[in-house]
């Protein structure tokens, strides 16, 4: 005997069911889509967001060893008070943290940046920093060691704004400066999480700026010397004694609240992809009903010779499971390519996946199955206790 | 025409009281009742059958008449609303859908008369197609092919319904009834549709089958052709059996009407 007639003999089933589902190729074909489109969208939308979410992961790696310090504002008599960091705070915070590089930082909220054709750059930051080399690298150009005169930008603004080093940008802070600068450097990619949001700030010399305040410090151990929390509570010890004055967070918290914060937008998303599925469960359940209708006589004559019940769902819902595991190994394939163009876009490499990235192809692959399985069930049970008396009229 | 091999065996009638032990269904004052649109229809009002091995029984009648409600409660499609139908002897209103369904398949072989192949099937796996899900397919496809060489197909059996005329799909038809080895064969209008010549080879097979295998054959048939053919004929008027012809009737109205 042949293996197809053998398999033919072993798993009638099928061999039926797959027949079935020929005799009306395109409608199968349509319910086929709708499963590779939830399948598509449940495994590309999570392996996408892991993607994403390990890109982000891999920019605070370079801030492992960070921690922020911004002044607790507080309101009193409807005036915001405590706004700022004097130049005697960060001598402080320096002598606290000890060995650790302590970067002030101006934020002006009041500030805006125009390009040498007069556009408005609505989304830069403007951050005043004494020396941005110390924390970020360059793109393109050179920061000068004593840098004074020129702005360092961010990647950002730079691709979307067509600048390069030698391009001049005008910056207006109110109260304090607006002239012209040259841009003396882009960085690299800092990603959206890097303290002080790099990637969208235009850095202006901290010699610009007359006033002695800051909005925020920066604070970074070397890990293989120094340690964070020591830095952090050596901080917190100095200015929080008897009330809060200072905020001291750790870039390493951060990155919980994001990894958190992104969990709860992953699964929304692959709650919508799953509605797709759901989509793809009605379509499955209509083309089988339709299916069952057509055949009402056929299954009459199934039943009228001998065939069970059982028989006749286990025929049904195999048809509508291999409507799903088709959908399932074409989805399958789309999704993970969708994936590796992903990963290539944002972590640099097409293999990059993750344990939990893949798992989201095999989840799109069960949702798929299980769905085409459960939408079959009710039309192969209806055309199953149809009396054969009725079918057959 | 072949012997009526049942003849003999078969000597039973209601009011005799005898019951022949050979006999596979036996209805005693059978009604069956509809409902359609509120209103109930009687199709049967008591009527008694019974059939032997190797009987070859006509059932003809106008339409409407019950034919079709009488061969559906002989197939266990359908049970009786009142009176009794025996499959020998077990009662079969006790049965449940489980026990009906496997009685059927071991008991009965339908002819269907629009055939009701199945078009993704070829002609010789509709005739496996009863037997598919009993995991013999050795054993289920040479009886499948000897069937349909029996009926003079040996060589359409790779053919689909769509490649076979009325005649042949009528004998692919009549091969598949035959699979799971029926006791009773139920054609419905088995020659209709069909030219004489054809007509005359299936009555030929239904001796054959009859004579060789002891299977009964339960027809109904418009065609006088057919109902000449038969040991009995039985004609059904509303309801309730008009008159049984020449042979012995195993087919009579009940006592009550």
């Amino acid at each position: 005997m042949n293996p197809i007639r053998w398999l033919v003999g072993r798993f009638p089933t099928l061999a039926l069911a797959r027949r079935n589902l020929s005799r009306a190729t395109l409608r199968s074909a349509l319910a086929v889509t709708a499963v590779v489109i939830g399948v598509v969208a449940i495994g590309a939308i999570g392996m996408g967001g892991e993607a994403f979410k390990q890109d982000q992961l891999e920019a605070y790696e370079g801030f492992g060893g960070t921690a922020t310090v911004e002044p607790a504002s507080y309101i009193e008599e409807g005036n915001l008070t405590n706004t700022e960091l004097s130049d005697g705070d960060v001598d402080r915070i320096r002598q606290a943290a000890g060995s650790a590089t302590v970067l002030s930082v101006h934020e002006p909220t009041d500030a805006l940046v125009q390009t040498q054709s007069g556009t408005l750059l609505f989304r830069a930051q403007i951050n005043g920093l004494a020396n941005p080399g110390e924390f970020y690298e360059t793109r393109n150009g050179t920061i000068p060691d004593n840098w004074r005169q020129t702005v360092v930008i961010g990647s950002r603004i730079a691709d979307q704004n067509d600048l390069e080093p030698g391009d001049r940008l005008r910056v207006n802070v109110s109260d304090e400066f607006d002239r012209n600068f040259e841009i003396a450097a882009v960085l690299r990619p800092q990603g959206f999480s890097a303290p002080l949001g790099a990637d969208r700030t235009v850095f202006v010399p901290t010699s610009q700026f007359e006033s002695g305040g800051y909005e925020q410090v920066i604070v970074r151990v070397d890990t293989r010397t120094g340690s964070i929390d020591g830095a952090s509570q050596a901080i917190e010890q100095e200015f929080n004694a008897r009330e809060q004055v200072v905020r001291v967070e750790q870039v390493q918290e951060q990155r919980e609240q994001f990894t958190e914060f992104f969990s709860t937008v992953n699964q929304f998303l692959i709650g919508v992809g799953a509605i797709s599925l759901l989509v793809a469960a009605v379509t499955i359940a209509n083309t089988m009903l339709m299916s069952a209708i057509e055949r009402e006589s056929e299954i009459g004559v199934l039943r009228a010779y001998g065939y069970p019940k059982r028989a006749v769902v286990s025929l049904l819902v195999a048809e509508s499971t291999i409507l799903g595991v088709v959908g399932a190994v074409v989805g399958a394939p789309i999704a993970v390519g969708i994936g590796m163009a992903v990963n290539q876009l944002l972590l640099g490499d097409p293999l990059a996946f993750t344990a939990v990235g893949i798992q989201y192809v095999g989840l799109g692959v069960a949702f798929g199955v299980v769905t085409a399985l459960v939408a079959g069930l009710y039309p192969a049970w209806k055309a199953a206790n149809k009396r054969p008396v009725e079918a057959l009229d | 025409m072949a012997p009526a091999p049942g003849d003999d065996g078969v000597t039973a009638d209601v009011t005799g009281g005898t019951v022949p032990t050979d006999e596979i269904i036996r209805g005693t004052d059978v009604v069956k009742e509809y409902e359609t649109g509120g209103q109930t229809v009687r199709a049967l009002k008591g009527v008694d059958f019974g059939i032997a091995p190797a009987d070859f029984v006509a059932v003809v009648g106008p339409s409407g008449s019950g034919k079709s409600t009488l061969l559906n409660l002989l197939g266990l499609l359908d049970v009786a609303t009142s009176g009794d139908v025996r499959l020998r002897g077990e009662d079969v209103s006790t049965f449940t859908d489980r026990e009906q369904t496997r009685k059927r398949k071991e008991t009965i072989g339908f002819v269907f008369q629009s055939f009701y192949l199945i078009p993704t099937l070829t002609a010789l796996e509709n005739v496996e197609m009863p037997r598919m899900l009993d995991r013999t397919p050795t054993q289920t496809r040479e009886r499948a092919t000897q069937l349909l060489e029996r009926v003079g197909l040996g060589d359409r059996l790779d053919h689909y319904p769509d490649e076979l005329s009325g005649g042949q799909k009528q004998r692919v038809a009549i091969a598949r009834s035959l699979i799971n080895d029926p006791d009773i064969l139920l054609a419905d209008e088995p020659t209709g549709n069909l030219d004489r010549d054809t007509g005359d080879r299936i009555l030929e097979l239904f001796d054959e089958l009859r004579t060789d295998e002891n299977v009964a054959v339960v027809t109904v048939t418009h065609d006088d052709y057919v109902a000449e053919a038969a040991d009995r004929v039985v004609t059904l008027i509303d309801g309730r059996v008009r008159e049984t012809e020449d042979r012995r009737a195993n087919f009579e109205e009940g006592p009550d009407t």
